[in-house]
């Protein structure tokens, strides 16, 4: 019989004990678990809906959100420059503003609307229809080179993709028509509205759930805005070529070009993301998992030492068999081992069923983008969940091995007869 | 010194340090047991009976004096060494037998064997053959809440004989048990005296003191007669 088996023979014949440890450590486990999807989730969906975009470098006039509206001067130009370079691959000018969208008779919606130069990608994943097309390459190329005089009502041509949250609201689909009207913020008089066709629904990763938002191309955009944009955008989204580097590379090449912007490449904003607002969550739940290991480890360690003052007889009559400490400690390291182990698997679907649960409330919270998450599975986070638990095992089993490797095997044996 | 003796105690005290003031179990005791003798102590009790069996035993040591067993003072080995002394060269019976409750019969036999590193094979083998010798094959698989005490001792003393003891000790072993089966243990005790294994057994129990070669007596601490 190895000490395992020995072990194994004692949980089963301690069933109380067993399954109390067992049920105990399955649910702080499934906490612990939680606290360590929650730990990073925020982090790791908020980088993955960046990557989901299709760009990996921002570049900005000032420091702050996008949504600062801040218009980079020379922005066609700078566009041009960053298309030239090896390490990129794709480049977009971004403007955007507050619109409203009428359809029918139905209550008309606030937008936000954005307007995009051709771009082979996003900002945002098309989930029905087609996304923003420009005809053939070279007709309509960069914003700069575009006659922005000729208004896109004299070609005819408002293509639009459509959140889905607003296409559920007016029951659009790829075919329907909308009419546009920017509505910018200190502008009072009012705008010609313009008539749009839905080319596409999409997600549009960074818009809240309850955020309606519309993107065409950058001719419509400065026809809804009766204003040309003089080759300014707010935004300028470059995709960079992950053989030559990726963003980081692209990014710091881009700053090169340009000292007075802001250059930002996925991993910076992800990392200051990291740095700011996201710090507290990472601290709350160090404090929270460090509480909850204790509480398994004071469980556990409690029933194997209680369990163990039961049986200091039996144990003082194996060693007076000549069964030696070594033996014995490892019958207690695998006793709290199986007790843990079990609670600690236990905890894995649990936990994962109620990080679902947690999660769904959580994106209850109003202005939150649709794609973003707060419990996000990571195989670091099993990676940790397993450590901490060999080691709570471990430490667990430690005041009862101590306990029984300094017994004095004589007055035990004699305590147990006359007690 | 006679080569054939298994344990000496040479004017062995043994004193418990208590807050209320040290208390004197064993005085000044002398005592030699050959290989193959049977020995019987009894006496009032308090009056150091266990003490004695466990300095005996090797799981303790006399506050002064020595134990040599097979000619080895207990005192300077290590731990280990003395566990070893205890897991090949001494079988213990308790009163209460402390038999492992979540193990069959058969396993709590093996257990010791395969502590001392018996081979699987040798190990049921000779399980197989103890179990015959205590008549309780038929038992083997039970566990020992399934068992009377008489069979939990008898269960208790082939785990004891496991490893081919050269010396027996057992504390009350009949402590627990009536008359007859107290006398069922005593005949056990005889085989295994005749097979050639030194016992040193404490009993208040006539039936079983008588059986000894060699009756001692105890007081106060010393040994009398
Ligand atoms: N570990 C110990 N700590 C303190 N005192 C002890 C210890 N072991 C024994 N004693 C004391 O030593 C004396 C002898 O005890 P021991 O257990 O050897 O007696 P005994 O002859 O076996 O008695 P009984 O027949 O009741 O079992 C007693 O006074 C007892 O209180
Ligand atoms: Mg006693």
């Amino acid at each position: 019989m190895t000490s395992l088996g020995l072990a194994w023979r004692t949980a089963r014949r301690y069933r109380a004990r067993t399954l109390l440890a067992v049920a105990g450590v399955a649910i702080i486990g499934a906490l612990l678990f939680d606290m360590l999807l929650l730990s990073r989730g925020l982090l790791a969906s908020f980088a993955d809906l960046l990557d989901s975009e299709g760009f990996d470098v921002r570049v900005i006039a000032s420091e702050g959100l996008p949504a600062m509206r801040v218009p980079i001067p020379g922005s066609a130009d700078l566009a041009d420059r960053i298309r030239g370079m090896p390490s990129v691959r794709d480049v977009a000018l971004i403007r955007m503003e507050r619109a409203r969208v009428r359809r029918g008779a139905d209550r008309p919606r606030v937008v936000t609307l954005v307007g995009r130069t051709q771009s082979g990608v996003g900002p945002w994943t098309v989930v029905r229809g087609a996304s923003l097309s420009y005809g053939p390459v070279g007709s309509a190329r960069a914003s700069g080179e575009r006659d922005s005089a000729s208004l896109p009502s004299e070609r005819g041509d408002c293509p639009v993709v459509i959140g889905r949250n607003l296409a559920t609201a007016f029951a659009l689909e790829p075919g329907s028509s909308l009419d546009v009207t920017a509505t910018p913020a200190g502008i009072a008089s009012a705008l010609p509205s313009v008539a749009c066709r839905v080319v596409g629904l999409v997600d549009f990763g960074f818009a809240g759930v309850d955020e309606y938002a519309v993107a065409t191309t950058m001719d419509a955009f400065e026809a809804i805005v009766a204003e040309p944009s003089h080759g300014e955008a707010d935004l300028i989204l470059v995709a960079s070529r992950a053989e030559s580097g990726g963003g980081a590379a692209a990014a710091r090449a881009i700053a090169g070009l340009r000292p007075d912007l802001r250059v930002y490449s996925n991993e910076d904003v992800v990392a200051q993301f990291n740095r700011n607002g996201f710090a507290y969550f990472r601290q709350i739940s160090f404090v929270l998992s460090s509480l909850t290991m204790s509480f398994a480890f004071l469980l556990v360690a409690t029933l194997l030492t209680v369990s163990i003052n039961q049986r200091l007889g039996e144990i003082a009559a194996l060693r007076a068999l000549g069964i030696g400490r070594r033996r014995i400690a490892a019958m207690l390291l695998w006793e709290s081992a199986l007790l843990v182990g079990a609670g600690a698997l236990l905890a894995l679907p649990l936990g994962g069923v109620l990080a679902l649960l947690l999660d769904h409330i959580l994106r209850q919270m109003p202005g939150l983008p649709e794609r973003l998450h707060f419990f996000v599975f990571e195989p670091r986070a099993l990676v940790i969940h397993v450590v901490l638990f060999v080691i709570t095992a471990a430490a667990a089993a430690a005041y009862p091995v101590w306990l029984t490797s300094r017994l004095p095997i004589a007055a035990t044996l004699r305590r147990e007869v006359v007690g | 010194m006679p080569a054939s003796l298994v344990v000496e105690a040479r004017g062995v005290s043994r004193v418990f340090p208590m807050s209320a003031g040290p208390v004197t179990a064993l005085r000044d005791v002398t005592l030699h047991v050959a290989a193959g003798e049977y020995v019987a102590i009894a006496g009032p009790s308090g009056c150091g009976k266990s003490t004695l069996l466990h300095l005996v035993g090797c799981v303790d040591t006399p506050s002064s004096g020595s134990i040599l067993f097979e000619h080895r003072d207990v005192a300077a080995l290590s731990e280990a060494a003395r566990s070893r002394i205890r897991l090949t060269r001494i079988g213990f019976v308790f009163q209460r037998f402390f038999l492992l409750p979540m193990l069959t019969a058969a396993e709590n036999i093996e257990l010791p064997q395969a502590e001392a590193g018996v081979a699987p094979a040798a190990r049921r083998a000779r399980t197989r053959a103890l179990l015959e010798y205590v008549e309780l094959v038929d038992r083997a698989d039970h566990l020992p809440s399934q068992l009377s005490g008489g069979e939990m001792q008898r269960i208790a003393i082939a785990r004891a004989l496991a490893n081919n003891p050269v010396l027996l000790v057992a504390d009350e072993p009949t402590g627990e048990l009536d008359e007859t089966t107290g006398e069922h243990i005593a005949d056990l005790f005889d085989r295994v005296h005749a097979d050639g294994t030194a016992i040193l057994v404490v009993t208040h129990n006539p039936t079983l003191a008588i059986r000894a070669s060699r009756r001692l007596a105890m007081k106060s601490g010393s040994l009398v007669a």
